[in-house]
Formats: C-alpha cells, structure tokens, sequence
C-alpha cells in the first residue's frame, strides 16, 4: 500500500495555496507543492482520474488535513534555532570550565566550574590551586556541602531581583544616580556621617577601593560584622606573637591534633582544606604507617568529635580552665618557672582560672598533655571560633612551644585594615552621627546581637542603600534596596587561606541585573572605574606588576590563581608575653553551668551556616551531619540536661527501633538576660551536661519559599557580650510539642558488622581483622546450570567499575550528599515528606552511636547503591527496568519503570529512592492535590496539563529558574520512576565517548586511570572515595579492594557488592581514663557473638569473572 | 415458559467475541503498523523556512558535512550552521536572491532561522553524534542519502530496533574512517563489508553495545 502521508500544517512563510477545490487542482502552485510534499503519492496525480474520484480523495485527504491541523499530524512542528552568528571556540553540547572562587568572610574556596550552554551546572574544586596540589598523587580540589550547594543560591527565585526605594520598584539607573550622588553629598563634609557596614572579606579589591573611600571621605566611618566571625584566629594569634599574623594549620604533618572547642571538620573557616590534611594523616597502607590521633574536647557533638580518638565533653565556658590547666602543667613539664622572669606568676595565675575543672578533666588533660609533649614538632593545637581570646592565645602559645612553627602550623602575615564593630556602629546610629549608612551584604537586622535592638537603630540613620542578595528582613529597613550579584555572576577576587589571590570570575551574566559590593563602593566613592571587570584588572596590576599583563592576567584566569602570591610566613622569635598574659588573665574564670544556670552555646549551622543559607532547599533537607535533623534546628541537649529538665521521652531510637521518622518533641522555652524563645528539644548523646546548643540561621522572619517556617531564631537570645558563651539561661518545658522530621532514626547497629573498626593496636596483631568479621554466606546449592552472561559481558569489555570508601578517611562531612544532588537533579522533598522517609538523596550518611548514651562514640559511612553483581533488584522488576550493563553498573532505565516498587523493597541496603510525587514539577506543597479538581491561579490544573504537558505547576518565575539548574546529561525524573546512584553514568559515558573519539580508528578505548570520576569522588574533601576501573590491576580502586582492611557491607548476602569500604581505624592512647581497647562498635558486634580472628575469605581482588572460574561458576 | 429473548440473541455472543477479536487484531494490527516510526517517521520532509538543498552544495558544489556541521565530530550534537556562516558564500554568491532574504536578514539582525526539526530522538534517549562518526558510521546510515536530497526528508525510522540492527552488528556498517563523510562511497560487496567490517570492529574494539545505560541514563 502507497504510504500517503498526511500532510503537515503549512509553515508561517510561503504562499497561501488554495481557494477552491478547482482552483487547486488547476494551479502549477498546487502542482509543485503536490510535488514536494507527498514525493512518492505525487505520481498518483500524473494518473488522469475523473472529477468524481478527485473529489472523493481530496475530500478525504482534506479531511484529514483539517484534522490534522487541529489535533497535529505526526508530532508537533518544532524549530531548531542555531546561533547567528557562533561564538568562538564554543561546541553546543561540550562543556566548558572556568576557574573562580567562592569567597566566604575572610577567606575563599577555589572552584572549577561546568558550564553548559553559558549558565553554570556544577563546581567541583580547582585542582590547580596550590592548596589542592599533593605531593604524593594526583592535585584533588575537595569541596565542602555550603560550597556545591551555593550553586543552588543563583537560581534561587526569592533573590532580590528589582532595585527598590522605600519597598516600591525604581529604575536601575535611578537608584545607581541616588548612590552617586549621596557619595557627592558626602563629599562635601569629607565624609562626616557617611558610613559603611560590611561583611569580612578577602577580596584585595574591596581593600583598595575602601582605601581609596578612607581617603576620599577622611571621616568616614567604615564598620565590619559577621555573626560567626573567625577573625578571632588573627587577632590572637596578632596578640600572641606582637606581629600581624595568623595561623595556618597543616594538619596532614600533625601525628597529635588537640582540638578546643574547634569543628575543624565542620564549622570552622576552610573546613574543605583541613578536611583534607586531617584525613591525609590517616591514610593507612599497613599498620606501619603514621597514623594521627585527635583529641577532642567540646560541649557539643560535632563532627570533629565523632572522628575523635579521645573526647571529653565539657561545657563550653570550661574549656579555658582545661587550657589553663594544661598550659600551667605544660610550664612545670618544661620548667618554664625557672628560666623565665614572671613564669611562675603567670602559671599561678593559670592555675588559679582551672579552679573550676573537674577531676576527671584534669586527669584527661594530663594525660593529653603527656602525649603532646612526647610529639614536639608534630603537634597541633587549634581553638575554636566560639572561644574567647584567652584560649587563642594559649593554643598559639602552646603551637609555638611544641615547635610546631613552620611544621604543623605557620603564621603568615595578615594585616587587617582598621574597622569599627557594630557595637560602635550602633552607639553612632543613637548618637546620630550617621547621615548615610551603606550596607553590603550581610543581614544585620535579623543577626545582629540582641541587645542592640538593631532594627530600631538601623532605622535612625536618615538614608540607608543596602546591597542585599534577598529582600530580607534588613531590606525592610531600608530606604534603596540594590540586589546583589550572586558570586558565579560577579567579577572580583578574593585569597584562599594561605593568601594566594584567586579570582572571581562571573560565568553568566547578572541574572537580574545584580550588582557587586565593588560597584557600589566604586560608585558611592565616585571614581572613575565602575565596572566591576576594571576594578579587578587594576588591583591585579597592582599586585602582578605591570609587565606582561595580559599574559599574566589570562593565565590568573586560566588557572584561577596568580603563582607565589601566598602571604609570607612569618617565624616568630617568641611570644610576646607582656601583651598575651595579661590578655590570658584579664576577666574573671567564668563558673562551671549548674541546673539553675545552663549555659547556652551558639553554634554555626552545619546547613544553613549563619542564616544566609536558609533559602538554599538543598541545604535545609541535607540531614544534619549529627542529628540528621532536616528543615528545622533543635535544642540540643544531653540526655541528663534532658531529663533533668522532663523533656527526655524514651523514643527508642537509641535501643534501636525504628519508629515514624516524624519525630513529636517537646518544646522547651529559654531564658536569658531577660530574652527568651522557645525551641524543640532534641537529646543529643555525648553533650555536656547542663549546656543548651543552639543553632543560628533558622527561624527567619522574612526569607523565600523554601526557608519559611524553619526553625526557631537563636539570634534572638544573642548578645554583644556574648555572642557565642553565654552563661545563666534558665530552661522550663513549654508544655506543647513540635514535630521534627529527621531521616534517620534508628541509631544502633546491634552488633551486625555494618561499620567495622579496629583500634591501632589490633590491627598490628590481626592485620585481616576486617574480613575476619564477615559472616558465613549461605550455602548455595548446587551450580547454576546456565552459564552467566555477565561473566562473558566481564571479559569483553573493557572496564569493570567499582568504588571503595575508606571509612578511615570518611570525616562524614556530606559534601558528597549535595554533590551527587547538583549532578544528578536530585530534588528535594520537603519536611512532610522527609517525615515518611522519602527524601531523594541518592547517597546518604548513616550515623550510628556505640555505648553509654553520654559519652558514646560516633561512626559514619557514606552508603549508596552497591552495584552488586548478584542485585536483589534486578530479578524482581516485573518490566526489566533495571538491568546489569556490561561493566559491572546496575543500571535504571527509568522511561521502562512503572513503579512497582518491588526492586526497593528487595534492596537490602535501602538506597533506592522513589518518586512519589511530582518533586520536580509541583510545589512541595500542593504535592497531594489532585489534577483533576484543583484549581490554580486562575486556571484548570487539566488545563493547564492540556496546553503543555511538561510545563509543572510552579511559579513561572520558579520555574524559569529551577531549569536552569538542572544538568542536561541526566534525566529529570518523573513521579512514579525509581532511582538511585549510578556511579555518575553521564560521567562514565562522557568519558568513555571522549576516549573512543581521541582513539578514532585505533583501540585505544579504555578510559585512562583518573580520567573520570564520580561527583561524590570529587567532592570529597577528604579523598575518601575511590572509583575506577577493576580490570587494571594497577589502578588506585584495584588496589583498594585487595587491600587487607577492605570489605563488604552484609556481605552475607552474597549480593557481590561493586562498592566495597576500607575498615577504620582508630588510635586511642592507653594512658587516656577514657581508654577503650577495642572500639564500642567491635565490642558490641564481639558481645552479639562475633569474632575478630578465623575464617578468612578470599580477598576481593579478582573481578568477578575471575573469581567465578576460581570457585566454578559457585 | 415463553421467548424472553428472540431467537437471533442466540447468535449474538459469537458474534461479539469474534468482532471483538476482530476489532482488537484490527487495532493491534493498525498500531503495529501505523503508530511505529517505520510509518509515522519515515518520509517527513516539511517545508523549511529557506529552501536550502543539500544536493547542490554536497553534490554539485562539493562542500563537506563538517564545513556547517561543525560540531559533529566534537559533540553529542550536531549543529545546524549560523546564518553568518551561509553569508561566508552568500554574501557574494546569489547575493541578492530573494531565497536567501531570510538568512540575510537573520544574519544582519541576529534574529536566528527558524528551521524545521526532522529528526528528534525522544528526551529519555542520549544519542552522540561524535562518538558515531568517529569510528567509522557514516551520516548515510541514519539520515539516508541527505546529499541527494533537495529538501530534508526523514530516511529512516530512527526507532529502538533501527538502532540496535547496527548495535548489534556493527560490522555490517561500519566504514573506513576516511569515508565516513563520503555519503556515495559504498563497499564492494556485502561480504566484503562483513570482512573488512569484522576486522575494523576487532581492531578498533568496537563494542557491541546493547545495554540500556548506552543510550538511556
């Protein structure tokens, strides 16, 4: 049968064709089209028919025109739209990389960013930066959760996107004129009642150009508040020494870490860096190898504790007495008395602040202190952001003392400009000396102390510009309100911890015409250079020189740092003890918290970080690394504070019953100085007791969509005074509940070997302690009689992928969590449905705690899809939509899915994740309604779906936004498809292609060692991951898996995971009191009936095709 | 008891069943047949905005596919060319020829050529156009003789199965690098496709990709 296919609707140019019946079979026209369009009916027509038949079949075919032109014919004409004119060196559909850099208060991540089709879809670190250059291997640029979910900010819809005056839209140019000419105004005066408040910042930029105001208006005030600042390091460390430092720590050469106070690993400064050398002094080959031991002291579980060797809880307040007392101790050690004038006196003094130490720390201190002085030269001492100076200037004393000077730690120069805090910006708000306050960034209405009442006073400046990134609380108080440019759209420069200068390249244009804090001080100054781009190249003139510039400045870009710009390290000949005692003395020794007197610490959130986050819905549903708590803060509190006040209700979880994952706590009402708030408690085993945490960043008053209603506002307790200890809150039950959703509830392995550790010791004498600890697999029966395809399938190709995590280098801070969500379009769920267990991380940190609930330890592991080579997943789904490719993937076809669910349930590792509802293209909160009723901005829901089916419900300005977040090598799921991990198989395909296309006619195509690596991988600051090809015996994971301390998760299942862990190891300290000789979780697995020698399996080292023609096809 | 029903209702369950039958083979058949691209795809050549014909400038003018299509050998994607790129010729060739008025015009305004899309793959499908052309698949075997073509037509179905034939059997379309981009070039003989086939597959080692994370992710 002829196929006449039915013809398309006529394109918007060309001819009209027809008029009449007749007129159309007469005319050429007609012909011709006839001709064109139907090329082989058309010599049906040269056939002489009659009239009656014409009319028959064109009656006919018209009628299915008309069809057709209401209905479509065969799909709907769609339009490829090339470039006019293409850009240079631009493939559609190669990405394209950019070196920038994240700048963060005093400091810069370096980044790597992926661009696809001009508009950034992921950041990975930048491996040619010096900080991520490693001597023995590959350069590796870790990142940190904040860093790869700050990606999500510039697609955010809530951000400031109109210039404002007094809340009503004006002109750019309007509000750009009003700047300029307050500057002018200004001028007039030198600058009297001119002020500005800023953020810390990094950026060589924004210090010249405040130079250049300092000078344009002499006086001018300029002011500087962070909420979390961490310029406490450099202004110790400044004291300490007599000389403008500050101390830069090179964890990967310390063997002995004492950590006060001090999340290195979670909320201090460049977390990412320390990470990194942290984890690279507990890479272990053999048991020979130098393994580090971290000391842990601190009020609050953090995740630096749950890495801890030791850990000994104290409230905050008295962990200057521990310093104290350590430090007097480590005098007599050194007979410091006898040779230095006024030692004695100064260790009087010391000892006199420890009066308030329990005997129990001290012993511990002792202990530590031994240790340490065993080390000199390879000992660090850091002191967290939350402590007061004293404890800075010992820590520094105490570095420098254990010849840590250019070793474990150097002190480089760091000179800071001269800036007023918010105290004083405060006093000249109500004194009225401020004409014109200029504020960049920051949010200081909803974080600045309390007892400011800064709302109030922010208001009594009579003009007030701010530059904000949302219209938040502070653009309520304001007069011109100019939205800020998000950092990926912005041109300027900032220096990484060491000082090296980066540069901060936009890779888009201002999505909504943003601005930069350098524009606005270039404007507000009146000077010549505007343009962000020009401020930059002439701060980069100053600093590289003249010569050659060009060359130099495309290579700072190119790379994304300039060589040698980092500060210079300065040693120092001794501490200056005329100016550090009396700082260590001065003040009185703050009491011990009792029940009638809790002490309340203010903690940076892990998530949300001071509250700048709080819009960011990857971070408020990334589960808190501790409490794995998502959407909300809590209370923490320990389990005897708890009870102590009848909050703690005996949920089971630590016993291990998993119950409902909405978790109903009681709400606790605080008081201090007068203020109070009310919070959810949460008991959080191992805190101190009598000590209230609390976590900044939540409870905002004005924010977006996605952070509203979250959490409870700690700032509203905070004060000047004591912005991060503060002693004497009273804590009573509020008498209601509140409804906490976290995404893991049951805490305890119960003895099962899911996490296997192993102290220093043991592993010495049992170096095969972990297989040791597999349990007997079933027993299978008789051969299969079929043989294996995959086996076959193993052998031809030629990669076989697997991953091994090394649990010993695993830290847990869940940078590979938002990672694997910014590449793989992961979306996010929101609290409802986090409560029943559906949040969509592909990969995930199981937390579990090991022994008496108020000094447990604290282990993680990073668990996602194992790929096993037996999958349980594979055999049930009824359509086959989830098969075994040939190199070893278990790979999800989701367009096959249905949805059956049966492959999840099957899954003994749990890490497949469906999607209920339309995450992607509904808002969270309309997820349950139905698209038949329901009715939506004005318009039919069915209606809507009609007119275009793939368009979603959200917002449209939501939606403009939310797409061009997404990655476009992968798919966006649908309700009702599975997914889960795939070993990032975009990346894999991407590199597998690349590699064929660079072999061409050759059989070079196996992927090089290196060249591909999962987002999870490159994320993690740490290097804990390990992916690669088994079928090379040399690369890093073949290595991995035949290593002694490699094993499998439930590998008695014989599921013959792809993914396999590397055992931790732990190096307590026998003369500690908190010594443990093997770690809780191996004694509860041994007490459960395990054993730690015998059977000792074959190595995992062989692929699987190997290894079935060893044991015969079993 | 006397006829509730009339005598035909006796005939009228066959008769159901076996129009039933009937209707769903009908419906199954048409499906089969009408609703796979082999009909629906095939043969699709709508009128484009310029009547640009690819037999005179690959045929007569001896143009190469990569001299527009620039990005197929680099990219998953092959570009359709920029305006400014016809104007390199145009702006002296035909240079006032009301055909081209629309790519003079886009090229002097940036306001792009709206072309007709003619062959799609669905979203959940991942093709590369680079790693196909680089090892031996020549632009003939999806897109059909495209160098005789006056107007673009859609050759071939382009479906599942279409895509496996040759996934499964590379070596009875695969070419010499070289003649990739000769869309005329055609082997000796089938068994000499097969034999030189074979030995390119062995040497390039050419998978035989049948998996599903090949094309779908």
């Amino acid at each position: 049968m002829k196929t006449v296919p039915p013809p398309c609707p006529e394109p918007e140019t060309g001819p009209q064709y027809w008029r009449s019946l007749e007129q159309l079979a007469e005319t050429p026209a007609f012909q011709e089209w006839l001709e064109r369009e139907f090329p082989d009916g058309a010599s049906e027509w040269t056939d002489p028919v009659s009239r009656r038949h014409f009319v028959r079949i064109m009656s006919a075919s018209f009628l299915l025109m008309g069809v057709g032109l209401t209905t479509g014919c065969r799909r709907p004409e769609e339009k490829i739209l090339p470039f006019t004119k293409q850009p240079p060196g631009y493939t559609h559909g190669v990405p394209q990389y950019f070196a920038t850099a994240m700048p963060l208060r005093g400091s810069a991540t370096p980044l790597l960013v992926k661009s696809y089709d001009g508009r950034p879809v992921k950041l990975e670190g930048n491996p040619e930066h010096p900080l991520n250059r490693r001597p023995d291997g590959p350069a590796h640029g870790g990142t940190d959760a904040i860093t790869q979910a700050s990606i999500l900010n510039l697609y955010d819809p809530d951000r400031a996107q109109r210039f404002t005056y007094k809340g009503e839209n004006v002109a750019r140019e309007k509000a750009l004129d009003a700047l300029a000419a307050a500057g002018k105004a200004a001028l007039a005066g030198q600058g009297r009642g001119l002020a500005w408040l800023s953020g810390r910042s990094s950026s060589p930029s924004q210090l010249r150009l405040l130079e250049e105001l300092r000078q344009r208006f002499p006086q001018a005030r300029g002011y500087v508040y962070e909420p979390v600042d961490f310029d406490i390091h450099r202004q110790a460390a400044t004291l300490t020494f007599g000389e403008s430092v500050k101390p830069r720590y090179h964890l990967e050469k310390a063997r002995r870490i004492l950590a006060l106070d001090c999340d290195f690993i979670g909320s201090e400064n460049d977390a990412w860096h320390l990470i990194g050398g942290f984890a690279r002094g507990r890479r272990l080959e053999s048991p020979s190898d130098p393994l580090n031991r971290l000391y842990v002291v601190e009020p609050v579980m953090s995740l630096t504790g749950t890495n801890a060797d030791h850990r000994l809880r104290l409230p905050a307040s008295q962990v200057f007495p521990f310093l104290a007392a350590m430090f007097a101790e480590f005098m007599d050690l050194a007979r410091a008395a006898d040779t230095t004038p006024g030692a004695a006196d100064f260790a009087a003094g010391l000892k006199e602040r420890a009066r308030s130490l329990s005997a129990e720390a001290r012993k511990w201190a002792s202990a530590c202190l031994k240790d340490l002085a065993a080390h000199p030269g390879e000992v660090v001492v850091l002191a967290g952001h939350r402590q007061p100076l004293a404890v800075h200037v010992l820590a520094n004393a105490m570095n420098f003392y254990l010849q840590g000077a250019g070793r474990t730690v150097s002190w480089i120069a760091a000179p800071e400009p001269p800036a007023g805090t918010i105290q004083e910006l405060a006093a000249a708000l109500d004194a009225g000396e401020i004409e014109t306050l200029v504020i960049l960034g920051g949010n200081p209405v909803y974080d600045a102390p309390a007892d400011l009442d800064w709302a109030a006073t922010q208001r009594k400046a009579k003009t007030i510009f701010r530059l904000g990134y949302h219209e938040d609380e502070t653009a309520a108080v304001c007069d011109w309100h100019l939205p800020e440019a998000h950092y990926l759209e912005s041109w300027g420069d900032a220096r990484t911890l060491d000082g090296t200068l980066v540069p901060v390249q936009p890779l888009i244009e201002p999505l909504f015409g943003g601005l930069t804090a350098l524009e606005v001080l270039a404007r507000l100054g009146g000077l010549p250079a505007v343009k962000p781009y020009e401020i930059v190249r002439e701060t980069f003139r100053h600093i590289a020189g003249a010569d050659a510039f060009d060359e130099k400045w495309k290579r700072f870009l190119h790379d994304g740092h300039l060589p040698d710009s980092a500060a210079k390290t300065v040693t120092p000949q001794d501490v200056n003890w005329s100016a550090a005692a009396p700082a260590v003395l001065a003040g009185p020794a703050l009491p011990a918290p009792g029940p009638q007197a809790l002490e309340v610490v203010f903690l940076r959130d892990a998530k949300v970080d001071d509250g700048r986050f709080n819009n960011n819905g990857w971070l408020q549903e990334l589960p808190d690394p501790i409490t794995k708590l998502t959407w909300d803060n809590a209370l923490l509190v320990s389990p005897a504070t708890a009870r102590a006040l009848g909050v703690y209700r005996v949920r089971d979880h630590y016993i291990g019953n998993a119950i409902s994952l909405k978790t109903r706590m009681p709400v606790v009402k605080i008081e201090l100085a007068g203020r109070s708030i009310e919070a959810p408690v949460w008991v959080q085993p191992g805190m101190a007791d009598h000590v209230l945490g609390l976590t900044l960043g939540y409870g905002r008053l004005r924010t977006g969509r996605v952070g509203k209603g979250a959490g409870y506002n700690a700032y509203a307790l905070r004060t000047a005074a004591a912005p991060y200890i503060a002693a004497g809150a009273k804590a009573a039950a509020a008498g209601r509940d509140y409804e906490l959703a976290t995404t893991q509830n049951h805490w305890a392995m119960k003895g099962r070997p899911i996490i296997r550790e192993a102290n220093l010791a043991e592993y010495e004498k049992n170096r095969r302690f972990a297989r040791a600890m597999d349990m007997p697999e079933p027993k299978l029966g008789a051969r299969p009689i079929y043989p294996n395809p995959l086996e076959e399938a193993a052998r031809t190709a030629p990669h076989q992928w697997a991953m091994s995590i090394d649990l010993g280098q695993c830290v847990g801070c869940a940078a590979c969590v938002i990672a694997c969500q910014s590449e793989n379009n992961i979306p996010i769920v929101g609290k409802e449905q986090v409560g029943r267990n559906r949040e969509m991380h592909w990969m995930r940190l199981d937390r579990y705690y090991l022994g008496p609930e108020e000094h447990p330890q604290v282990v993680q592991q990073p668990m996602l899809c194992q790929h096993c080579e037996a999958a349980p997943c594979e055999n049930v789904c009824p359509v086959n939509a989830t098969v075994h490719d040939q190199e070893g993937l278990n790979v999800m076809v989701y367009n096959r899915c249905v949805g059956t669910r049966y492959c999840s349930n099957n899954c003994p590792y749990k890490v497949r994740r469906f999607n209920f509802f339309d995450y992607n293209r509904r808002p969270l909160d309309q997820l349950y309604r139905s698209p038949l009723t329901s009715f939506n901005d004005g318009e039919w829901e069915l209606k809507r779906w009609f007119k275009n089916p793939d368009r979603g419900s959200r917002p449209q300005d939501e939606w403009d936004l939310l797409k061009l977040a997404r990655n476009p090598d992968v798919t966006v799921r649908m309700r009702g498809v599975m997914e889960k991990c795939t070993f990032c198989v975009q990346r894999l395909e991407q590199a597998k292609i690349a590699q064929k296309v660079r072999a061409g006619a050759s059989g070079d195509t196996t992927v090089k060692e290196g060249a591909v690596k999962t987002a999870c991988q490159q994320a993690c600051p740490a290097e804990a991951i390990t992916f690669g090809n088994l079928k090379d015996p040399h690369s890093a994971v073949s290595r991995a898996r035949a290593h002694e301390r490699t094993y499998m998760v439930l590998d008695y299942l014989a599921t013959k995971p792809r993914v396999t862990y590397l055992a931790r190891v732990r190096n307590p300290n026998p003369e500690m009191p908190d010594y443990h000789e093997t770690p809780l979780s191996t004694r509860e697995y041994l007490d459960h009936g395990g054993m730690l020698h015998g059977h000792g399996p074959e190595p995992h080292g062989e692929s699987a095709a190997a290894h079935a023609e060893q044991k015969g096809g079993h | 008891m006397s006829d509730v029903f009339p005598k035909w209702t006796n005939k009228l369950p066959t008769f159901v069943l076996v129009a039933a039958a009937a209707a769903g083979t009908a419906v199954v058949a048409g499906s089969w047949y009408y609703f796979t691209p082999k009909y629906t795809r095939v043969g699709y050549q709508p009128l484009q905005p310029v009547s640009f014909s690819h037999h005179i400038h690959v045929e007569q003018l001896g143009m190469d596919c990569r001299y527009c299509h620039d990005g197929v050998e680099k990219s998953y994607h092959s570009n359709i060319p920029s305006s400014t790129l016809c104007m390199n010729c145009h702006n002296q060739v035909l240079k006032d020829d009301p055909r081209l008025a629309l790519v003079r015009e886009s090229a002097g305004t940036g306001k792009p050529v709206p072309w007709v899309w003619i062959h799609k793959t669905p979203d959940y499908v991942f093709f590369n156009h680079a790693v196909h052309v680089n090892r031996g698949i020549s632009c003939v075997h999806c897109h059909g003789q495209i160098n005789l073509m006056d107007e673009v037509q859609h050759a071939k179905p382009l479906s599942m199965a279409f895509c496996l034939e040759c996934h499964r059997q590379p070596e009875a379309f695969i070419r010499p690098p070289g003649q990739v981009f000769n869309l005329n070039w055609q082997p000796e003989s089938p068994t000499k496709q097969l034999a030189d086939g074979a030995r390119l597959v062995r040497e390039w080692k050419v998978e035989k990709l049948e998996n599903c994370s090949a094309c779908h992710r």
